[in-house]
Formats: C-alpha cells, sequence, structure tokens
C-alpha cells in the first residue's frame, strides 16, 4: 500500500533540532494534529474513517489502512507514511502547507517513545452510537398511574392518559358506537360494516361491552381481515407482479407470496414465524414465503450489459435490495446506508453491511418449484393431464391431411393463390384445401422423408417482420428432433434480438409464447434452418406465432418448408393448399372437422372436447406450483467494497450479523441455507431489542395512520423519536408474551379507550399537537386507494370476494416496456378486492393511485396523505365511479324500491352507515328525482365522510 | 357556525402555524421541508435563493443520443475512421466492439462563436450562440433503464421522486388552475421505465407530473355517460355534504383541503382544454414549428407538444418535461442507435429538429426565455466505435453531452471536454448528479437543502453528491 520510506536521514538530522525531554502528547503533539489534520480527521469529518481527536479512535485508525499509529514504531506507522509521502498527491494533507520538519520529527519520536495518549486529555467525546433507545434491551416498564382513573380501559390508556395529563390535555368524548363499528370494520377488514352488521351491533349493545369484543373476534376471523392488513406489509417489502426496470416484464409467478402473506395474517401466523419463514421458509416447507426475499426490481439478464463492470453491479445492487429489504422491515434499520461507507448515523459500519449480504449471497431472483404437499399433489395431477393431453395430440395428428405443396400439385389449379376473386364462401366449401394458417399452431404433415436439414421459409406475414415461438419436427416415431438440446443447430436470414424475449436460440428451445421467440429481421419474410445432428425420417412439422394466443400479428401467411439430406432441397410442404385468411371458419383446430366423415367427426369431436377440460383443468392445477420466491446456490465470496465499488474490492468477509447487535458470525463454508436459517434466529428473537419493536408499532400505526414512532422504518439514531417510548415497549412485551400474536395486539388496541375516542377536534389540544400524536383524539384519516375502491364496490353491491391466484388487470399489459393502457370498466375478475390487482410496479392505478398508491420503486413505511385536484378529478369523473354509482343505484331500488326517501334513507345507510338526516333528505330529494340515484350514489362515494375513518 | 369559507381564510393562518407546532422534536424532519398548505399544494414558495429561472422545459431525448453525430465534434475520429480503437474495451454493453466510426454528419461551424455543430441538427444548430453546453457528462450506469431513472431521478433504482416532483414539491406553481408539473410523452410512446420519469416516490402524490399532451388529454376531465345537468346536481349535492360534514368536524385541516381540492379540479376541467386547444395559433406558428406538415405525422404531434410545451409555460406552469423519443425498439423509436444509427437518427433528428428549435426561438421572442430555464438531456452517450458486425454504437456513460439556455445560462459556451475520440470525460468532468445540481441551482434551489426524510435517510435529488457547474451560469 504505501511505500516505506528511508527517512533515516531526516529522522537523524531532525532529531538534533528537538530537545531531549519526552514528547508530551498534549504540550507537543496535538497542536500538530490541530493545525494539519483536524479539519478531515476532527468532530466534523471523518475522512476515511479516520478521527485523531479522540484517543480510542485515534488508535484504532480509518477504515481502510488499519491501525494508523503503531506504539514504538514510528517509521511503520502509516501516520508518519501519509505525512512523509514523496508523491504529492498521496502525501497529507492534501492542501495547505504540511507538518514541518521539525513537527514531523515530534510526531516520530512521541511515537517511538510509545505514542503515550495520556487519558482524560481529549477536548472531544466520542458520542457512543449504542446509546440510543431502540438499540437498548426492551424495557419492562411500570404501568403508570393516573389522574382520571375512570378512563382507561386497559393498560395501553394507562400509559396513553398519563402523557396527556403530563401535557395537561384531556382525551376527547368517545365517538358513538356506530362510528367505532365503522372505524373498527374499515381498519381491520378495509371495509365498511353492512346494514346487518350495523344493526345486530345496535341490537348486542344491550351487553355494552360484550358487544365490542364479539364485533372484534368477528372481523378477525374473517378472510377480509387478511386482505386487509397483508397491504400494510405489502407496502413495506415493496410486493409488485412485475420485474421493474426499463423493461418491466411481468412476474408471473409473484402472486403466491401475496397469498402467503394473506394466509399468514389470516392465520395468525406467530410473528417470529412469519419471520422465519420470509427468509428460509424454504427448510420448513412455506415456500411461497421467501417471495420477500426477491421482491425488488431487478435487471434481468439479457438487460445486463454484457461486459464484466455492468455484471458486477447488476449483482450488487440485486443483493442490495435483499439486505435493505430485511433490515427495513424486521429492524427498522437503514442497513444499506453502510454499503459506500460507515453508516452516519448508526453503529453499522461497511464491513457490517457486507457481512449481511453473506447472508443472502446465494440468492438468486428466480422462480422456484414449490414443494409444500399441496404442490406435489397438483403437480403430479398436472404431469397426469398433460400426458392424457399428449395422447390426445397424438390421435388427432391422425385427422390432419398430408400438405400438397405447388410442386405436387402442378397439374391442378391453385386455387387459393390465382383465384383470389372467388368468393370466400366458396373457397371454404372448397373440402381440399387445409386449415387456414393459425397464430396459435400449424401442423403441416407429409409422408416420411429422410432428412439432415430443414429450412422453413416465410414468403409473407399478415403484418411486420415475422416472428415464430416454436419450430418442431417429428420423427416417425413422434419425437421432436429440433429441440436444441438434442444439437439440433439453428442459421436464419437474420434476427431481430430483444434480448429475453426475441432471440434465435428461443426458435427451437422447448418453450412457447411470444416471450421466447423468434424474430426475422425483414418485414414480410425471412427463413430459419435446422440442422440436425443425424438424419432422420421425419413426417410432421408442428409451428406457431404465440402458442399462448396473446399475439397474432407477424404470423407467416405464406410460408414453405424444404428438407435436404445431401445438396438438394425438396419441398414438403408449403401454404398454397391452406384455406386464405379471408375464408377462415370459426373452427380453431389445426384441421378441418367440417372435413371429416361422421365418424370422424363425432371421434375428433369427442377428443376436442376432452381437450378443452383438459386445458382447463391443467392450468389451475399448474397454479402455485411455481412462485418467483428465489432461488438458492452456492454463495458468492462477498468482499468489503471500497465505495460501494465492485470493481474495488477490500478484505472479504463471512456472514455475520450488525456487530453491535450481536456476535453471530458463521465459518465461510457454512452452507446457504444454514446461513439464512441463522440470520433467521437472530433476527426473530426475543432478544433482538429491535424486532418486536418494530412491529409493535407497524401495528399501531395500522390502527391510528402513525406509528409510535413515525418512521417506521427506521428506529436508528436518525429517526423519530417514540412519541409513548414506555408505551411502545409495553406493547412489544405483549407482543412478545402473546406468543407474538398480532391479532392479540389488534384486539387489545381497538377495545382500548384511546382508539375509542372520537376525533373531535380541539383547539386547545391541538394548538399544542396539532397532528395528535399524543393521541388526545382519534386522529382523522382518510381511507387508502384499495380501501377506496374496496368500499365502493363493497357499497354497489359489485364487490367479488373470489381470493388468491393471479391477480386481475388493471392495464391491458401485465408488464412490458411500451406504456400501460389502464383498463376502465371492469367485469369479473375486475370487480376483486384490489389486492388481488396485477400490480405493475411504478405503474399507479389511473384511478387510485393518485390517492398515494405506492409503487413498489421503494419501500413505503407508511402511506402519505396527500390531497390533490386529479383526485377529485379520478374520483368525480372515472368509468369506474359512475358504473359503480349506477350499480349502487340499481342496488338500492331493488332493495327499497320506488320510495325517493326510503331510497335515500338507504343509500345513506349502506354508504354511510346511518340515516340521513332530515336537511340532507331535503338536499338530496329534488336531486334523485331529476337525475336518478345514480347522482346521489356518485356524490356519496366522493363525500369525506365516505372516504374518511370516522 | 363557523363558514367554510373563512375557516380556509383562517386555515392558511391560524391552523397553518400551528400545524408546525411539535411536541415530539421531530422538528429536524421539518426544518429543511417547505411549508405546504394542505388546501394548497400548489401555491407558489419561497426559492432558497433569489432564482434566475421561474420555469423549466426539460426536453429528454430517451434512448441516448450519440454525442458524436451532435455536438461534441472530434476530428481525431474522423482520422481514425475504420481503425481499431488501441487498449479499448473488448466488450462494451451489448457486445463485442468493432472499430471506430467518424461521425456519420458532416460538422461545421456556427453562429459568432464558431461552434462545430454536425448536420444532422441544422435548426438547433443555429441556436449556439444561446447554449452553454457541458460536454463532460457521466452517467452511473450503462444500461437505459436505471440510466433514464438517474437522469429524471438522481438514481439508478426505481421509486425515487422525479427533477419535477422535486421542483413542485419546493416551488408549488404560479398557475392554481393546471397541474404544477406536466410530462409530454412522445407521440411516439412512453420513455423507457415509462411513469418513473414523472413519478413522486415517496413524495406526496401532489407533486407527481400529470401527463399530457396534444394527442391525449388529462385524464377523467369529464364523467362519461352524464348530462351536464346531473354532473352540476352531483356537484351541488356533493358540495352540501361536504360543508355539512366539515360544520360537524370543525377545524379539519384535511376535510377543508378535500373541498378545496374539488374547486381546483373543477377550474381544471376548464383551463386544461383551453390549454390544449392549439386552434387558436395563427398559421404562421403552426408552420414555424412544422406542426402543419402532415406529410411527416410524428413530426407534426411532436410539434403540437412543444406548442403545448410553450403554451403551459405561458400560463405559470413550473415544470414541463418534453419527451422526444419513446421505448427500447431496436432504435426504431428512440435515439438507441446501436446497428442502423444513420438510417435511424435521420428519422428522429427530422422530428426532433425543427420543432425543438422553433419552441425556443419562439419563446425567446415572446420573452419568456428570460424567466425560464430550457434544458436539453439523454441519459448517456455512445461509443466512438461502432459494434462489430454493425453499424452503429454502444451504449456509453462515460462522457457525453446535455446543454441549458435561457434564464440564468451564460449563452454561447461549451464546458468540459471528451478525450480526442469522444470517449471519456476527461476535462471538467461532472456527474449527472453536478446537472441536476445546476438546474436546482437556476431555480434558487440549493440542492443540500431540498430535502426529504424517507427510511431514515434524509434523501436529496442529488444524494451525497453535486456540484453546481458555476461556469455556464450568467453572470
Amino acid at each position: 500500500m504505501f511505500r516505506v520510506l528511508a527517512l533515516s536521514g531526516l529522522a537523524l538530522c531532525t532529531q538534533l533540532a528537538v530537545s531531549a525531554a519526552s514528547v508530551d502528547f498534549v504540550r507537543d503533539v496535538r497542536p500538530i494534529f490541530q493545525q494539519y489534520c483536524y479539519s478531515c480527521h476532527g468532530a466534523t469529518q471523518q475522512k476515511s474513517g479516520l478521527r485523531l481527536d479522540i484517543k480510542s479512535e485515534a488508535l484504532k485508525g480509518g477504515g481502510g489502512y488499519g491501525p494508523s499509529i503503531l506504539a514504538g514504531n514510528a517509521s511503520e506507522s502509516p501516520l508518519i507514511e501519509l505525512v512523509t509521502h514523496d508523491d504529492a498527491d498521496s502525501r497529507m494533507p492534501p492542501e495547505g502547507q504540511g507538518p514541518s520538519a521539525v513537527e514531523i520529527a515530534t510526531l516520530e519520536r512521541w511515537i517511538d517513545e510509545g505514542a503515550i495518549w495520556p487519558d482524560g486529555v481529549d477536548l472531544a467525546t466520542l458520542e457512543d452510537r449504542l446509546d440510543h433507545w431502540s438499540f437498548k434491551p426492551v424495557s419492562d416498564p411500570e404501568v403508570p398511574a393516573v389522574d382520571g382513573s375512570d378512563w382507561p380501559r386497559g393498560t395501553i390508556d394507562r400509559f396513553v392518559l398519563a402523557r396527556l395529563e403530563q401535557e395537561g390535555l384531556i382525551p376527547a368524548p368517545p365517538a358513538d358506537a356506530v362510528a367505532w363499528l365503522r372505524r373498527v370494520t374499515l381498519d381491520l377488514t378495509g371495509l365498511p360494516p353492512t346494514g346487518k352488521d350495523v344493526s345486530e351491533f345496535l341490537r348486542a349493545l344491550k351487553d355494552r361491552e360484550a358487544a365490542y369484543s364479539a364485533v372484534v373476534d368477528r372481523l378477525l376471523k374473517s378472510p377480509r381481515y387478511g386482505e386487509r392488513w397483508a397491504q400494510h406489509w405489502l407496502d413495506v417489502v415493496r410486493y409488485a407482479d412485475t420485474h421493474g426496470f426499463e423493461v418491466n416484464t411481468e412476474r408471473p409467478q409473484a402472486w403466491p407470496y401475496r397469498d402467503y402473506v394473506i394466509a399468514a395474517m389470516n392465520d395468525d401466523t406467530p410473528y417470529d414465524r412469519f419471520i422465519k419463514e420470509q427468509i428460509v421458509g424454504d427448510a420448513t416447507g412455506e415456500d411461497a414465503a421467501t417471495g420477500f426475499l426477491v421482491t425488488a426490481s431487478v435487471l434481468l439478464p439479457g438487460q445486463i450489459g454484457r461486459d464484466g463492470p455492468s455484471m458486477r453491479l447488476a449483482r450488487q445492487d440485486a443483493l442490495d435490495e435483499i439486505v435493505n429489504n430485511i433490515g427495513h422491515t424486521f429492524l427498522g434499520l437503514s442497513v444499506g446506508c453502510a454499503r459506500c461507507h460507515d453508516h452516519k448515523f448508526d453503529p453499522i459500519s461497511a464491513k457490517d453491511y457486507y457481512s449481511m449480504q453473506s447472508f443472502v449471497a446465494g440468492v438468486e431472483y428466480k422462480e422456484r418449484e414449490m414443494h409444500s404437499r399441496q404442490a406435489e399433489a397438483s403437480r403430479k395431477e398436472a404431469d397426469s393431464l398433460r400426458q392424457r393431453m399428449a395422447e390426445i395430440d397424438k390421435q388427432l395428428i391422425r385427422f390432419v391431411p398430408f400438405a400438397r405443396p405447388r410442386s405436387e400439385r402442378n397439374a391442378e389449379a391453385l386455387v387459393s393463390e390465382t383465384n383470389t376473386s372467388v368468393d370466400a364462401q366458396a373457397l371454404a366449401r372448397d373440402l381440399s384445401l387445409r386449415q387456414v394458417v393459425s397464430p396459435s399452431v400449424n401442423i403441416d404433415c407429409f409422408a416420411p422423408v429422410t432428412a439432415k436439414r430443414l429450412r422453413f421459409t416465410v414468403l409473407a406475414t399478415n403484418s411486420l417482420e415475422p416472428c415464430i415461438d416454436e419450430l418442431e419436427v417429428f420423427n416417425t416415431a413422434g419425437e421432436n428432433i429440433a429441440i436444441s438440446n438434442l444439437g439440433t443447430t439453428v442459421t436464419t436470414s437474420g434476427d431481430t434480438t430483444v434480448a429475453n424475449r426475441h432471440e434465435r436460440r428461443f426458435i427451437n428451445d422447448g418453450e412457447y409464447g411470444n416471450s421466447r421467440s423468434w424474430m426475422s429481421n425483414a418485414v414480410g419474410k425471412g427463413w430459419v434452418e435446422l440442422e440436425f445432428t443425424e438424419e432422420h425420417e421425419i413426417t410432421r412439422v408442428m409451428w406457431g406465432r404465440d402458442r399462448e394466443e396473446k399475439f397474432k400479428d407477424r404470423l407467416a401467411s405464406e410460408y414453405r418448408i424444404e428438407v435436404a439430406s445431401g445438396e438438394d432441397w425438396r419441398l414438403v410442404a408449403d401454404s398454397t393448399d391452406r384455406l386464405p385468411p379471408s375464408a377462415a371458419t370459426k373452427e380453431s383446430t389445426p384441421f378441418r372437422v367440417s372435413k371429416l366423415d361422421n365418424d370422424e367427426k363425432q371421434e375428433a369431436n369427442r377428443l376436442l372436447e376432452e381437450k378443452q377440460g383438459l386445458h382447463a383443468k391443467i392450468k389451475s392445477a399448474e397454479r402455485g406450483q411455481i412462485a418467483f420466491a428465489g432461488t438458492f446456490r452456492k454463495p458468492d465470496d462477498i468482499h468489503v467494497l471500497a465505495r460501494g465499488d465492485p470493481e474495488r474490492p477490500q478484505q472479504p468477509v463471512v456472514p455475520a450479523v450488525l456487530s453491535a447487535f450481536g456476535d453471530v458470525a458463521l465459518p465461510d463454508e457454512t452452507a446457504e441455507q444454514q446461513r439464512r436459517e441463522a440470520l433467521a434466529l437472530w433476527i426473530a428473537s426475543a432478544e433482538n431489542p429491535l424486532t418486536a419493536r418494530v412491529m409493535a408499532n407497524r401495528i399501531w400505526q395500522g390502527h391510528f395512520g402513525i406509528g409510535i414512532v413515525e418512521t417506521a422504518n427506521d428506529f436508528g439514531r436518525n429517526g423519530a423519536k417514540p412519541s409513548h417510548p414506555e408505551l411502545l415497549d409495553w406493547l412489544a412485551q405483549e407482543l412478545i408474551r402473546s406468543g407474538w400474536s398480532i391479532k392479540h395486539m389488534h384486539r387489545l388496541i381497538v377495545l382500548s379507550a384511546t382508539y375509542r375516542q372520537s376525533t373531535a377536534q380541539n383547539m386547545i389540544a391541538a394548538s399544542k399537537d396539532a397532528d395528535a400524536r399524543l393521541l388526545w383524539r382519534y386522529p382523522s384519516r382518510r381511507l387508502e386507494a384499495e380501501a377506496i375502491r374496496d368500499c365502493m364496490l363493497a357499497v354497489s353491491g359489485q364487490l367479488n370476494l373470489t381470493t388468491g391466484g393471479p391477480g386481475f388487470n388493471l392495464f391491458k399489459q401485465r408488464g412490458g416496456l411500451s406504456g400501460f393502457t389502464p383498463i376502465e370498466s371492469f367485469t369479473d375478475d375486475g370487480l376483486r378486492r384490489m389486492i388481488y390487482a396485477h400490480k405493475v410496479r411504478r405503474e399507479r392505478d389511473a384511478v387510485f393511485g393518485a390517492f398515494d398508491c405506492p409503487d413498489a420503486g421503494q419501500s413505503t413505511p407508511r402511506r402519505i396523505e396527500s390531497t390533490t385536484p386529479i383526485q377529485a378529478l379520478n374520483l368525480l369523473n372515472s368509468r369506474f365511479t359512475i358504473d359503480q354509482a349506477e350499480a349502487f343505484a340499481e342496488r338500492v331500488q331493488a332493495e327499497v324500491g320506488e320510495d325517493v326517501s326510503e331510497q335515500i334513507r338507504h343509500a345513506y345507510w349502506i354508504a354511510l352507515s346511518r340515516e340521513p338526516m332530515h336537511d340532507e333528505i331535503i338536499d338530496a330529494e329534488p336531486i334523485v328525482r331529476q337525475h336518478g340515484l345514480a347522482t346521489l350514489g356518485r356524490a356519496l362515494f366522493n363525500s369525506s365522510e365516505f372516504l374518511f375513518f370516522p | 357556525m363557523l363558514s367554510r369559507r373563512s375557516f380556509l381564510a383562517d386555515s392558511a393562518t391560524a391552523l397553518g402555524s400551528i400545524a408546525l407546532v411539535n411536541l415530539l422534536g421531530t422538528d429536524r424532519l421539518l426544518a429543511n421541508r417547505p411549508n405546504i398548505q394542505p388546501d394548497r399544494p400548489f401555491a407558489p414558495r419561497e426559492s432558497h435563493h433569489l432564482a434566475k429561472a421561474k420555469n423549466v422545459v426539460v426536453i429528454f431525448c430517451a434512448g441516448a443520443v450519440s454525442q458524436l453525430e451532435t455536438w461534441d465534434y472530434k476530428p481525431e475520429l474522423i482520422k481514425h475512421d475504420g481503425q481499431p480503437l488501441k487498449d479499448g474495451p473488448a466488450v462494451t454493453f451489448q457486445g463485442p466492439a468493432g472499430n471506430l466510426a467518424r461521425p456519420q454528419y458532416r460538422f461545421r461551424q456556427r453562429g459568432q462563436t464558431g461552434k462545430w455543430v454536425s448536420d444532422l441538427i441544422p435548426h438547433l444548430a443555429e441556436l449556439t450562440d444561446d447554449i452553454a453546453f457541458i460536454h463532460s457528462l457521466t452517467s452511473k450506469s450503462n444500461t437505459h433503464g436505471p440510466a433514464e431513472n438517474f437522469l429524471s431521478t438522481g438514481t439508478p433504482l426505481d421509486g425515487f421522486p422525479s427533477l419535477g416532483a422535486w421542483v413542485s414539491y419546493a416551488l408549488g406553481s404560479e398557475n392554481q388552475n393546471l397541474p404544477a408539473y406536466v410530462a409530454i410523452p412522445d407521440p411516439r410512446g412512453v420513455p423507457q421505465n415509462g411513469s418513473n420519469n414523472w413519478g413522486p416516490g415517496f413524495l406526496p402524490a401532489a407533486f407527481q407530473g400529470t401527463p399530457l399532451s396534444s394527442k391525449e388529454a388529462i385524464r377523467h376531465l369529464s364523467p362519461p355517460r352524464v348530462t351536464a345537468e346531473s354532473d352540476l346536481a352531483a356537484r351541488t349535492l356533493l358540495q352540501r355534504m361536504n360543508e355539512r360534514h366539515l360544520q360537524q368536524n370543525p377545524g379539519d385541516f384535511k376535510l377543508a383541503a378535500r373541498i378545496a381540492s374539488y374547486e381546483l379540479a373543477a377550474r381544471m376541467q376548464l383551463s386544461v382544454p383551453e390549454i390544449t386547444n392549439l386552434d387558436t395559433e395563427p398559421a404562421h406558428i403552426l408552420k414555424s414549428y412544422g406542426a402543419d406538415d402532415e406529410s411527416n405525422p410524428i413530426r407534426a404531434a411532436f410539434a403540437r407538444n412543444c406548442i403545448l410545451a410553450r403554451r403551459l409555460i405561458e400560463s405559470g406552469v413550473r415544470f414541463v418535461q418534453l419527451f422526444n423519443g419513446a421505448y427500447a425498439s431496436g432504435g426504431e423509436l428512440n435515439w438507441d442507435g446501436h446497428n442502423k444509427l444513420k438510417e435511424q437518427y435521420d428519422k428522429h433528428a427530422a422530428v426532433l429538429d425543427q420543432p425543438t428549435a422553433a419552441l425556443i426561438t419562439d419563446m425567446k421572442s415572446r420573452g419568456l426565455l428570460d424567466e425560464t430555464l430550457i434544458v436539453w438531456c439523454t441519459e448517456f452517450g455512445r461509443m466512438p466505435f461502432f459494434q462489430k458486425g454493425a453499424k452503429g454504437r454502444d451504449h456509453n456513460p462515460d462522457g457525453f453531452t446535455c446543454w441549458l439556455t435561457g434564464a440564468g445560462v451564460k449563452p454561447g459556451v461549451s464546458h468540459g471536454s471528451t478525450d480526442a475520440l469522444g470517449q471519456k470525460a476527461v476535462e471538467d468532468v461532472q456527474p449527472l448528479y453536478d446537472f441536476n445540481a445546476t438546474i436546482l441551482h437556476l431555480l434558487g434551489l440549493d440542492h443540500e437543502r431540498l430535502t426529504f426524510e424517507h427510511n431514515g435517510i434524509e434523501r436529496r435529488l442529488t444524494n451525497v453528491e453535486g456540484h453546481v457547474i458555476r461556469e455556464i451560469l450568467s453572470a
């Protein structure tokens, strides 16, 4: 690193100038440091991690260099080397006059004499970065005494009231019973109470307290609860159904993780287990749970540059996202800050950061087969269904007529190519013609022929450059010999390459669909030539544009298929004997059923019908077998990276937890899964000072809109201080005591007097605490985007309560780079709860996105609540609102009939859980009479009362 | 009973001030924050220092415009055409490197300054006397997605606030009847990363860019299937409901803000169609932009977007982001000239050149450039050599050109330079952080003070970097 300089000469002559008395640190040395070093290595800055104004730090040295002062050995001490470096660029200080020869000699003598630095002389004190409330063990706080002893219903209330009394504030009066019911129902399920819920509650109220807890029990048992609370969690882990970045491709198997979170919430999975499953669920059969590790945006292989630095940076970014996710979500720490330098505020060094990376350095952002019992069973089922499907396909082949390419028909009239004036219907009746070319799959059968090579030439397309998703060639034994893993090679006329979508190799990779296809580089033409490893007797070619049936463009409408074993090519099939597209019939089979005789027809139809049934069954059996939950391999070797730069690796690290918080460190050879297990155990522990506090705070935030710690992802020294530190500790203890039951915490909170307060303003209290952080009232807050949509659907009677599975579309595209066109009108699946929407990263829903709906780019610890005119336009004028207002009108009418004032009463009852006041009926009546009930519905959906927690 | 009007009037003063009262010592979080009135999120706000520019038009060329075919004249590259680059990289972003390739267009000297600019962009080339070029920019990524994020949001990652969001968050807007920040997508489609380029990230959604173009108006300006009478009836009813609700919950700021947002929306419904209606533009204006020339419909559509940009700025909109070029398409729809650079650039420049030049000239002649900054930018540059077996250049984040003109910008300067072949910035190297810091500076904002706390970090547009490029500021 540093050149060791021969300084003896210099040392010798300067020694003469220095008095024989020994060097005193305070008198002789510190002034030199002060003059030359402290501006960069003192209290305000510690460049390269070196601080020279505090003994312990100075002797420890800087980040990259180790100890800079070696007592008794000045010539080896980096400090001396640096101030005497002969290269001006490397010499310290970098700017201005450096220490004189005499001063350097003083430093040398001081070090050689043992670098004596007396204790207690430092002018600065080191702040103890561990001296921070959240880094200390969770306390067992004493429940405070309060004056207003009839207000508290439980321990929570005592903590809250004690704090209010301290400020001379009093709690707001309780909300009325129905307001509480509406609040708690919205809060726990994200849906409003039904009319029946309200009337039953009012009836049960004569037992007072029991009625409240019965409601809470009912809500916590409802599957709607998990759908609501999982959203809070998904915000934090920035869950989405696309990969992000420029291509933003669909991540089609992400949803099993979303469904896992919903189920975990509904099952009240103990929080410690919930953590472990998300980090290492593969060890316990909870495969989908590890979707947590790979929720971030990621560059797919094709989007990463081919150069080494690009690839290393992409990998580092991918690992960084995992470490950040773990740090924010479970520990409330911004660990990622230490990627480039030691954390500025928290006791997290760059080495800590990379040691954390080392736990997850074997994780890849990929799909993985699920191995739960259920997944295994449906996998078996799908396999046998697919087998049956293959048998049917084989049997259907016999109905496919042989192709009669032009050369074989030289004497016949070439109807389809020459006689375009013949009308389409007449053509369709010409049974000698084969089925029209289909965008999904086409079969060309011919008499067995020996071939070493096969060429598929496109002569025309229905649009643009031709695209083929798979070209299969079958020998007489029925095996596809074109597939690349048999060694078949491909040449083409030229390719349009879009990485991971259109590539030459995809033409025979055995995978279907547009995203695994070949595209020519010329409009309307192109050819593909396959060369087999040996000669085969072949009899059939199958090909398609997109067998997933999403794309119909770029279809080879005219083509020829030729084979060769030596030099000569022979035409075996072409499109000249196929029906032209203008004559296409309704039949979508690869052969024309109408062409068959009666017996054949019957048989073919039977098989086709069975096939259709199988198709649906396979689809459902395939669901949930694969999840985007990461794959695990031998971990990368991880090094500390200077300034986070992958091109500048420093010392290697082993998996180890943040050194300030624990001493778990694993040997380098620890297997991948064991690494994650060790990490999970350390986090999911009652001893970890952060874990329970962070979660207790998230639960509290869910109920009040803001946590006891406002910065829910940052419990570090830069985060906000808790408004009620003792209460938070008590809640954390209670969470642990309850066996980490989240539902237990909900029950405590929503039944508390604190939660039951009204939202009533109090100018005196507001003048002290405008945001009601001390909870002198229930803080006013708007529903979140998802809740607004769900509530509108619930009220309009349109809500579809189907749970789980792939998300419904908010846009016409499920991923991709060419922009997202919003769907405006929703039916069926589109009327499910919004948590089941296919979440396109960074693309906010066209109507509800403006309500601060996170875009899954970064973690959202808490929803910001903004109010904008765009929200108003969306909620007033979107097709969604108008549709729902009309459905609402129909529902109201169906339930109460034609009497307008009854209708208004009922509308208020359903939408706002209350009867309208007299004035409200007076306002609404003429409008409903003149413009219809939908007008009232539209107004109600936009009303503040509908949009706010009561 | 408290009337809504008086409440709103009071709220700005009484409640507005107590909103800052905080018992919990989190003032640190508020110290740097603009004071945003919940009922008037777009109200104009004070800048940190005296602003040279009040508004901005950012012309964003997606796909990475080659500096070597446009603004960065490299005679040495002409000399070494066809030769291999000694000690050059063997493999770049898309694959193996080929030989050095001369600029595909002829360069000439222009204007008083004699600036060398290529014939690719003859109209823009005429404006060089007013422009400050930065030839030595560098990006943190050589991949379009992260690099466009970096240009638009100051970080290569997804989900951070865009420059326009930061600016409207800091400064609000002069016009309360239009969005503070408008993003105008290219007629050919959205840029790479789509709306992340104008997203709010973790800032309040109020500050996101509203997409609007001459082709597509703001969504949901009017309801489907509802007559004007019943529309009015619904709004009247809604207003009564909300006012009554506010009366029952006196002093609730959020409820007052909601009512205000509906009023603002109503005004927007009137002013947006007005601003997008270009029928009032005289024929000579349409002609000067190329908006009347239907022989090139893409250029005509982009030209209309340029006119729209001017009209928005005239109306006091704070930040307009005008996109030229769409998503990844093998260079067909944007500036990503990997394979057929010349063929594709001929088409793209025809779209960009005349309308953009007309926009600047038109704004200048109307005096709008006294208060408006115009930024021309692209996410990175391109390599001096062709890709092996191709007639195009690969991605190059190590040295590229963007420029500024208008309010606060020193005219006719060229700052920084790349090496003799135009591969790497060597003199006055300016990471894009500096570019963004400079834009904020011109708007009166200190990039180190414009912050927002998110996940434990006081986030800035410039992260922990950024130096204002003073050499290109006017005195």
